[in-house]
């Protein structure tokens, strides 16, 4: 249980794994299977991008059955407070342990771009809710038949604004137990964010570094360009180029960066551009 | 001020399917951002003319969302008498009153977009987001729920970055939010947890 290991200081291996864009979980279980007993947890997306996808309650629930443990991401993107709480009572019963709450990218980001924006509660509110349940009251004060347990997590970017670092601080006491972060590239402003947040009353937060692995120039001009919070250095980016074999190059980048950085935090959350197929390989090749 | 946006001039002629047409402007929000006033009315009669419609007639009311009574708008406009269609050049609120009234087709000729205001010459969009439970002053009067497009009361989200919103190419308002409280001072307030927002006010009302 991800929990029991990294409240005991133990290094935790979680892995971003997608729901199926349809009804077929076979790719996904193909990508589990991959990476099974590798890691400690999956950690189940929610409409990344805002590309419609299976729910991850169902998707959560399907990995669970084959013997995963899992985390669902949660966002305030496409459910108000009733379907938010009635889905983690859902979670809750199927055996969902492990929650991480997000805003959720814009819809005009995904394929259904004229959907109705809801974020009824930010993320520091659902937070703020998951510790009610967890307490087996809901947002309006109601009793609950049965509390939830949930281990809560928070995601944060690793270069933050003052008004960013605030937020953070509001997340952690609105009840996360852990952060993922998102990609980490460079371990000197790692180091600085760590310091950052400890400094902001988070003593005794979890932080889980997002990793990755890069597969070429081309991959890294992508998250560059595309997703919010990755900035992949310069210096990086001119060693991909000139290397003559980028994959092979980008996996041992990514296994020196989780040894590096397995001596100054909780855990790495590895999230592979396409599939899995080398994640095991670099999890080896970092001594892990 | 109610912001607005014109209408495209072939999307009005596939809805209006009326020959007969009676244009209504508005004195307000919508001639101010020159959307409606009796130029542009002027300029949508011309229009509809020149594509086979019949214009019978026109006018700028003072207030399209505030008039004293139908027959009032008639007697000073009899011309009316003779439309199949009313097409009225204001935002929603204008067009919903005109609508409730009339004994005829109504259509609008603009997009009614949120609300925001003028300063000097620069119309500025999405100011309020009128959610009826007002507590702007905590954020330097700057108001989140009208101006951060995911509504965030507790600070910026992941997608801001070096001021800017993800989502379009508006600065992040919780970037200006900081700026403002942190001259004033008053950045402690910002550290406290807001609630979400108690939306049967909004709806409820007796």
């Amino acid at each position: 249980m991800i929990r029991e290991k990294l409240l005991s200081g133990k290094f935790t291996i979680t892995a971003e794994i997608s729901p199926p864009k349809g009804t077929d979980v076979n790719w996904m279980m193909k990508e589990a299977g991959m990476i099974k007993n590798a890691v400690d947890a999956l950690c189940v997306t929610d409409n990344q991008r805002a590309i419609m996808r299976m729910s991850p309650i169902a998707a959560c629930s399907a990995l669970l059955q084959h013997g995963y443990e899992t985390i669902m991401h949660l966002t305030c993107r496409d459910r108000n407070r009733l379907a938010l709480q009635s889905e983690l009572l859902g979670a809750a019963g199927l055996g969902i342990k492990n929650i991480l709450v997000m805003s959720g990218d814009y819809p005009t980001k995904g394929d259904h771009p004229g959907a109705k924006p809801v974020y009824d509660l930010d993320s520091v509110q659902l937070l703020d809710m998951i510790s009610r349940l967890n307490k087996g009251v809901d947002l309006s004060g109601n009793r609950l038949e049965g509390k939830t347990e949930f281990f809560a997590g928070a995601v944060s970017n690793t270069e933050l604004t003052e008004v960013a670092l605030m937020k953070l601080e509001k997340k952690i006491k609105a009840g996360a137990h852990f952060i993922i972060t998102q990609a980490v590239f460079d371990p000197g402003k790692f180091s600085e964010f760590l310091d950052q947040v400890h400094d902001a009353g988070g003593k005794k937060i979890k932080i889980i570094a997002g990793i990755i692995p890069l597969r070429s120039r081309k991959t890294a001009d992508f998250l560059n360009r595309n997703i919010a919070g990755v900035k992949v250095p310069d210096n990086v980016i001119k060693r991909l180029s000139s290397s003559s074999d980028p994959g092979a190059l980008g996996i041992e980048m990514a296994a020196d960066m989780i040894k590096e950085l397995r001596e100054i935090c909780d855990g790495v959350h590895i999230m592979p551009v396409g599939t899995h197929e080398n994640t095991r390989k670099i999890l080896e090749m970092a001594g892990l | 001020m109610i912001i607005s946006r014109s209408k495209e001039f072939k999307d009005i002629l596939k809805t209006v399917q009326q020959r007969n047409i009676f244009i209504i402007g508005c004195g307000k929000c919508a001639a101010k951002q020159h959307l409606g006033g009796e130029p542009e009315v002027l300029e949508m009669k011309k229009k509809l003319g020149i594509s086979g419609k019949n214009v019978v007639g026109c006018t700028v009311l003072s207030s399209a969302c505030n008039i004293a009574s139908w027959d009032d708008v008639l007697t000073q406009n009899p011309d009316i008498k003779k439309a199949e269609a009313f097409l009225v050049m204001s935002c929603g609120g204008g067009v919903s009153i005109i609508s409730s009234v009339a004994d005829k087709a109504v259509y609008p000729a603009l997009d009614t977009e949120s609300l925001g205001g003028v300063c000097g010459d620069t119309i500025v969009l999405e100011q309020c987001g009128m959610c009826d439970d007002c507590d702007i002053w905590l954020f330097g009067g700057l108001c989140p729920v009208g101006q951060c497009p995911k509504s965030m009361r507790n600070g910026p989200c992941g997608g801001s970055l070096d001021g800017k919103c993800e989502v379009d190419e508006r600065k992040c308002v919780w970037d200006e939010i900081h700026t403002k409280l942190k001259s004033l001072g008053r950045l402690e307030g910002l550290k406290d947890i807001h609630p979400p927002k108690d939306h049967s006010k909004r709806r409820g009302r007796k």
